[in-house]
């Protein structure tokens, strides 16, 4: 299993920022994909999508097959979830304090009357 | 377009703006929310010097096994009750959270948080808890809301 470095979870980031490459990497989270059949959701050329799936590759994102006729496209789980982790740890810590810190306003605010401004 | 290693988290509290910025500043208040679920974040562990400059260290107990997450922030601006930014250098994040009135017993936090490599090598990230596709196409969506 490969460890995720800040080298290879930056490269994971700035290729997940593409929408074209979002959705490759969606497809590919279903099962492995030659480009052709990769191509066939975007109005987009072959070339082109090679082009994005360079960048996903050579963050380490996806693999390829060097020597199967079709190259088909594999998407490296550990590499994706280092950049999920990221996003996904960072904004269920903050939900769950949060979710603590409403509780503890409630208890700070025993009389507390909605609607009731003192200020005008 | 979701940026680049950011987050954007907020919540709406049925509070006025001071006592949210308060809870946030004062360990008193601080000691009973700043650990996430199943995480303690013990008061007497705790510093809150609420000053550009000031020390923002915490230690997080998980509860389950003891385990301890020390951290350790320095803050770069404070405005009460509207703003608080600092930097945790034990990974190089810097977070910034707003505090905005939006009628005086409600107020919004809005947390805007800044990814560094080095977040990736926290305790919580490498616990791998969280390691599964099946978020995938939930985490796209949400990019897509955002975009």
């Amino acid at each position: 299993m490969k460890t995720a470095t800040a080298d290879t979870l930056d490269a994971a980031f700035a290729a997940l920022a593409d929408p074209t490459r979002r959705a490759i990497v969606s497809r590919l989270a279903r099962g492995d994909a030659t480009v052709t059949e990769l191509a066939a959701p975007f109005a987009i050329s072959l070339p082109a999508v090679s082009k994005h799936l360079k960048v996903l590759e050579r963050s380490g994102l996806i693999s390829r097959q060097r020597d199967a006729q079709f190259r088909p496209c594999h998407l490296e789980a550990a590499a994706l979830d280092g950049a999920l982790d990221w996003i996904t740890t960072n904004r269920r810590l903050w939900n769950e304090r949060f979710d603590k810190l409403d509780v503890l306003l409630a208890d700070l605010q025993p009389t507390r009357k909605r609607e009731e401004g003192t200020h005008g | 377009m979701a940026e680049l290693g950011e987050l954007h988290f907020s919540r709406i509290f049925d509070a006025p703006r001071e006592l949210v910025f308060a809870c946030m500043t004062d360990p008193e208040h601080l000691t009973h929310f700043w650990g996430p679920t199943g995480v303690t974040a013990p008061r007497d562990r705790m510093t809150v010097d609420a000053r550009p400059g000031g020390v923002f260290a915490t230690v997080m107990v998980n509860e389950a096994d003891g385990a301890e997450y020390p951290t350790s922030a320095v803050f770069d601006e404070v405005r009460a009750p509207e703003l608080l930014v600092w930097t945790e250098s034990h990974s190089g994040m810097r977070v910034r959270s707003e505090f905005v009135a939006l009628r005086p017993q409600r107020t919004e936090v809005r947390i805007h948080q800044t990814y560094v490599p080095e977040a990736f090598l926290a305790p919580e990230a490498q616990a791998g808890f969280l390691s599964s596709l099946d978020r995938f196409d939930a985490y796209l969506a949400g990019l897509v809301t955002r975009s």
